[in-house]
C-alpha cells in the first residue's frame, strides 16, 4: 500500500497554477525527498495531503485513505512556517496536540515526557515556551510531530532555521521513525540532506514533476565527468562527448576533464583506454552531486531558494 | 466533538492563565464594593452648625430651635415608620406613632412620641418582636444644631457683625469649628419683617423654608393681636396646619420604584453580557491573532477542521464568559448576605422576574444567543487579522456599532421609556439580545419576545455558516488585509482558498 499517492492533482489558486497534473507514489517504509525551489508546490501538495486544502483537480490517497483529520492519528507534520502557543508550558503543548492526534491525556503526557528527556529538555518540561530559546522550542515543536509516533511523517522545508546541533536531531528523529517502519516524506530546497536521508526523490518545478527516482537514478541524469592524468587528449575515443586540458603539463602529462556522452559508463572507458594503450596516471571519477542534478534538471533560476 | 471540547479547554486555560483575566474578573466587585464605601466617606453626616442672635429677648431663638428639634424628630418617626413597615414590626406596639403609616407626622404625634420615651423606649418595643438577626433601626443624623451665640458676637452691635461674622463661618486658624449659618433677629422685628442671615455656603432651603416658616408664625400671630384678636386665639391660628392622611406602598412597591426593582436583573443581564461579551471576545480574538501570528495554524490544521477549530474557540469563549459572570453573581450573592438588610429586601422583588419560566427561559436564550452572534464577530475578526494592530482596525468600529445604541438603550429603560429606539433595537439582531433582555423587566409582548427570539436564531445560523467560510479562506491567507469584496468573495459558497 502507498503511504501517499497522488494521481493527476491540480491545484489552481485564483489566476495561480500551483501544482500541475502531477501524479507520484510513496510506498510505505520509504524516505522519500520532495524537493523543488520556492513556489515549486511542495507545500501545497503537502497540504493537500493533509486536507488543510483541496484539490482543484486529481485523486489523492494518504495511507489508503481520501485524506482528512480522521488521519491526524497516524500522521506526523511538522509545517515550514512554525510556532507554539507561548504561553503553555512545553509537555502541555506536546499533550495538547497529542490529544488532538486522537491519543489519550495519559498517552500524550508519558510520551510527551520521554520524548522531552530524549530532547534534553526533561528540566524545561514545566517551562512556559516563551521562556525557552529558539532551539528549544523548535524541538517542542518536532515533539509535537512525533507524539503519536506516526505511520507517515510528513515535514515541509524541516531543516531550515534549525541550528546544527537540532539538524542532527532532526535526521536522527527521520531515521529513527524510519527504523520503526514510518514512511518520511519531507520537502527541501538543501540538497545535502536529501542525498544524506532520501531512498528516492521527486524534483518538482512550477507545479510539475521533473524528476522520480533514487538517487542514483537522479545523478545518472548527468553526463559523467572525470578527472584522467594521460599523454594525449581522450577525445577521439568512444563514449568521450569532450576532453578539456585542465593546467599546464608536466614530463609530458596532461590533466584533462573528460564528460562521457548521456549513459556512458566510466569503465567503458577504462576499457577501451586499455585497448588502445593509451597510458593512464589517474583516472578518477567525479559524481555529480545532487545540487549539480538539481541545477540541469529545473535550471538555475528555479533552484533559487 | 471531542476535538471541539480540546480546543474550548485549551481556550479557556489559555484565558484564565491571564493576568488580565483575573484583574477584570475582581475589578468588578471590588468596584462596586468600594462604591457604596467611597459613597459613606463623601457623604456630609455633620449636622449644620447655627447661630441664631435674637435681639428679641430669645424667644425667637427657642422657636426655631423648637421647630429644628420637631423636624429632626419627625423624620426620626419616619425612617423609623418605614422601617417597622418594612419587617413588619408594628405589633410590637400597635398604638404607636411609628407603628401608623397612614399620615404626616404632626405635632401631636411628635410629642406623643416623645412623651412616650423616644426612640430608646420605641427600640425597646421593637427589640421584643424582632429576630435576633434582623438588621438593626439606623437613626438619621440631624440635619441642623444650634449652637450658642459666643458672647462676644451676642454684645456685637449690629452694624459691626458683617464684619465679625466672617470669622465664625470661616474660621482662620483651621482648628474651630466652623458655623454654617448666623441668623440675626434684630430687635425692631415684629414692626419691621427684616432678618438677616449669614451663610458659609450657598443656603440650604429646608433651612430657609424652616426659619421662613418659625418667623411667619411669629409675624402672623403679632398682625392678628395688633386686629384685637387675643394672644392665645392669634398663636392658635398662626399654628393651624391641615392633618394629612398618606397612603403610600410599602418600601419597594412604589410603581416607578417596583418597575425599577422588577428591572434589575434583566439590565443586570444586559450589562453583563455586554462586560463579559467584549471582555471574552477580546481575549479571544487575542489569541486567534496569536495563532496566526505564531504560524501555528497549520499544525493545529493538520490535526483537526476549521470549524472545530472556531467552535472549540467559540465554546471556550462561552466558557469563560459565564465564568466571569458565575463568578459575579456569587461575590453579589455573598454581598447579599454580608449586607443581609437592605439589598436581601432589594433582591427579593427583583426575583420577582424568575416566578414564569417562560421568562427563566428567555433570559437563558438570549443571553447565550447573544454570547454566539457577538463573539462570531470577534472570531472572524480574528480570522482576518495577522495582528492585533490589524484586528484593532476591525475591532473599533463593531465595538462602538454594539455598544452605542445599547448606552441609548439602557438609558430608555431606566427612565421608563419604550419608543422607536427600543422597538428597532429589539429587531435587529445584532442588539436583540441586549434589547430583549433589558426589556424583559419592564415588560416585553409575548410575540416580540418570540418573533425577535427566531430572527436572532436564524441570523446566528446564518452568521456562523458565513463565518466559518470566512474563517476556513482566511485562516491561511495572509498579506494585505482584504476588502469588502474580498471578505464577501471568501463568505460565498466555499470560500476562496488563498494560498
Amino acid at each position: 500500500m502507498s503511504a501517499l499517492s497522488l494521481e493527476h492533482v491540480t491545484k489552481r489558486f485564483d489566476r495561480t497554477l500551483a501544482v500541475d497534473d502531477l501524479s507520484f507514489s510513496v510506498p510505505e517504509g520509504q524516505v522519500f525527498g520532495f524537493l523543488g525551489g520556492n513556489g515549486a508546490g511542495k507545500t501545497t501538495t503537502l497540504r493537500m495531503a493533509l486536507d488543510i486544502i483541496r484539490p482543484t483537480d486529481g485523486r489523492l490517497t494518504v495511507l489508503g485513505r481520501a485524506p482528512g483529520r480522521e488521519n491526524a492519528p497516524d500522521i506526523g507534520f511538522l509545517p515550514e512556517e512554525r510556532g507554539l502557543y507561548r504561553q503553555m508550558t512545553a509537555l502541555d503543548t506536546i499533550v495538547y496536540f497529542g490529544r488532538l492526534k486522537g491519543m489519550t491525556p495519559h498517552d500524550a503526557r508519558t510520551e510527551g515526557l520521554a520524548l522531552l528527556d530524549r530532547f534534553g529538555l526533561g528540566d524545561s518540561a514545566r517551562s512556559t515556551i516563551d521562556k525557552l530559546s529558539k532551539g528549544m522550542a523548535q524541538k517542542v515543536q518536532l515533539a509535537t510531530a512525533v507524539v503519536n509516533r506516526p505511520r507517515l511523517l510528513i515535514l515541509d522545508e524541516p531543516f531550515s532555521g534549525l541550528d546544527p546541533v537540532n539538524q542532527r536531531l532532526l535526521e536522527d528523529e527521520i531515521r529513527r521513525a524510519s527504523k520503526a517502519g514510518a514512511t518520511v516524506i519531507f520537502s527541501t530546497h538543501v540538497m545535502q540532506h536529501a542525498e544524506r536521508l532520501c531512498e528516492k526523490l521527486l524534483l518538482l518545478a512550477k507545479g510539475r514533476r521533473k524528476f522520480e527516482g533514487t538517487l542514483d537514478e537522479a545523478r545518472a541524469q548527468l553526463p559523467a565527468r572525470l578527472s584522467v592524468v594521460a599523454r594525449q587528449s581522450l577525445a577521439p575515443v568512444d563514449g568521450v562527448e569532450s576532453c578539456e586540458p585542465v593546467g599546464t603539463t608536466a614530463d609530458g602529462w596532461q590533466e584533462w576533464d573528460v564528460r562521457l556522452k548521456p549513459g556512458g559508463n566510466p569503465s567503458d572507458l577504462l576499457q577501451a583506454c586499455t585497448e588502445r594503450a593509451i597510458p593512464l596516471r589517474r583516472f578518477d571519477e567525479r559524481r555529480a552531486s545532487l545540487h549539480d542534478v538539481f541545477l540541469q534538471l529545473v535550471g538555475p533560476a528555479e533552484a533559487r531558494p | 466533538m471531542k476535538n471541539i471540547l480540546i480546543v474550548a479547554a485549551r481556550e479557556f486555560r489559555q484565558i484564565a492563565s491571564m493576568r488580565s483575566f483575573w484583574l477584570t474578573l475582581l475589578i468588578l466587585p471590588v468596584a462596586l464594593s468600594l462604591g457604596p464605601i467611597a459613597q459613606r466617606f463623601l457623604r456630609d453626616d455633620r449636622a449644620d452648625r447655627v447661630i441664631v442672635i435674637d435681639r428679641t429677648g430669645g424667644a425667637e431663638a427657642r422657636s426655631i430651635e423648637q421647630r429644628f428639634a420637631a423636624d429632626r424628630d419627625r423624620d426620626l418617626l419616619q425612617k423609623l415608620s418605614r422601617y417597622v413597615q418594612r419587617h413588619k414590626y408594628e405589633s410590637a406596639d400597635p398604638a404607636a406613632p411609628w407603628a401608623r403609616h397612614d399620615r404626616w407626622y404632626d405635632e401631636a404625634d411628635i410629642a406623643r412620641f416623645r412623651a412616650s420615651g423616644g426612640l430608646d423606649a420605641a427600640l425597646a418595643r421593637i427589640d421584643r418582636v424582632k429576630p435576633a438577626d434582623a438588621p438593626t433601626f439606623k437613626p438619621p443624623t440631624a440635619d441642623y444644631e444650634i449652637v450658642p451665640a459666643p458672647p462676644a458676637l451676642a454684645a456685637m452691635p449690629d452694624d459691626r457683625l458683617d464684619a465679625a461674622v466672617k470669622g465664625y463661618l470661616k474660621p482662620a486658624d483651621g482648628k474651630t469649628k466652623p458655623v454654617d449659618y448666623i441668623l440675626l433677629v434684630p430687635r425692631d422685628f415684629g414692626s419691621s419683617p427684616l432678618v438677616k442671615l449669614w451663610a458659609r455656603s450657598e443656603a440650604n432651603g429646608t433651612f430657609i423654608a424652616a426659619v421662613q416658616d418659625v418667623l411667619t408664625r411669629d409675624l402672623r400671630s403679632r398682625f392678628l393681636e395688633s386686629q384685637g384678636v387675643s394672644p392665645a386665639a392669634a398663636q392658635t391660628a398662626s399654628g393651624i396646619a391641615p392633618a394629612l392622611a398618606i397612603s403610600t406602598p410599602p418600601p419597594g412597591g412604589g410603581a416607578r420604584e417596583a418597575m425599577l426593582v422588577r428591572s434589575i436583573l434583566p439590565l443586570a443581564a444586559t450589562y453583563l453580557l455586554m462586560m463579559s461579551l467584549i471582555l471574552s471576545g477580546s481575549w479571544m480574538l487575542q489569541g486567534t491573532v496569536e495563532e496566526r501570528s505564531n504560524k501555528l495554524l497549520e499544525t493545529v490544521l493538520a490535526c483537526i477542521s476549521p470549524e472545530e477549530l472556531m467552535y472549540g474557540k467559540l465554546l471556550g469563549t462561552i466558557a469563560v464568559g459565564l465564568s466571569m459572570i458565575l463568578a459575579w453573581v456569587a461575590c453579589g450573592v455573598a454581598a447579599g448576605y454580608a449586607t443581609h438588610g437592605v439589598i436581601a429586601d432589594l433582591i427579593r422583588p427583583a426575583l420577582d422576574p424568575l416566578t414564569s419560566p417562560g421568562t427563566i427561559f428567555a433570559l437563558i436564550y438570549f443571553f447565550l444567543a447573544g454570547y454566539v452572534t457577538i463573539s462570531v464577530l470577534f472570531l472572524a475578526i480574528g480570522g482576518m487579522s495577522d495582528s492585533m494592530r490589524e484586528a484593532q482596525g476591525y475591532l473599533m468600529p463593531v465595538l462602538l456599532a454594539i455598544l452605542m445604541p445599547i448606552t441609548l438603550l439602557l438609558q430608555a429603560i431606566l427612565a421608563g421609556k419604550g419608543g422607536i429606539l427600543v422597538e428597532v433595537l429589539t429587531w435587529v439582531p445584532l442588539w436583540t439580545p441586549f434589547a430583549v433582555l433589558a426589556r424583559l423587566g419592564i415588560g416585553i409582548p409575548t410575540w416580540e419576545v418570540v418573533g425577535s427570539g427566531l430572527v436572532l436564531a436564524v441570523f446566528a445560523a446564518i452568521s456562523l455558516v458565513l463565518v466559518g467560510r470566512l474563517f476556513r479562506a482566511s485562516l491561511l491567507a495572509q498579506g494585505q488585509r482584504p476588502s469588502l469584496r474580498e471578505v464577501a468573495a471568501r463568505m460565498r459558497a466555499g470560500g476562496r482558498e488563498v494560498k
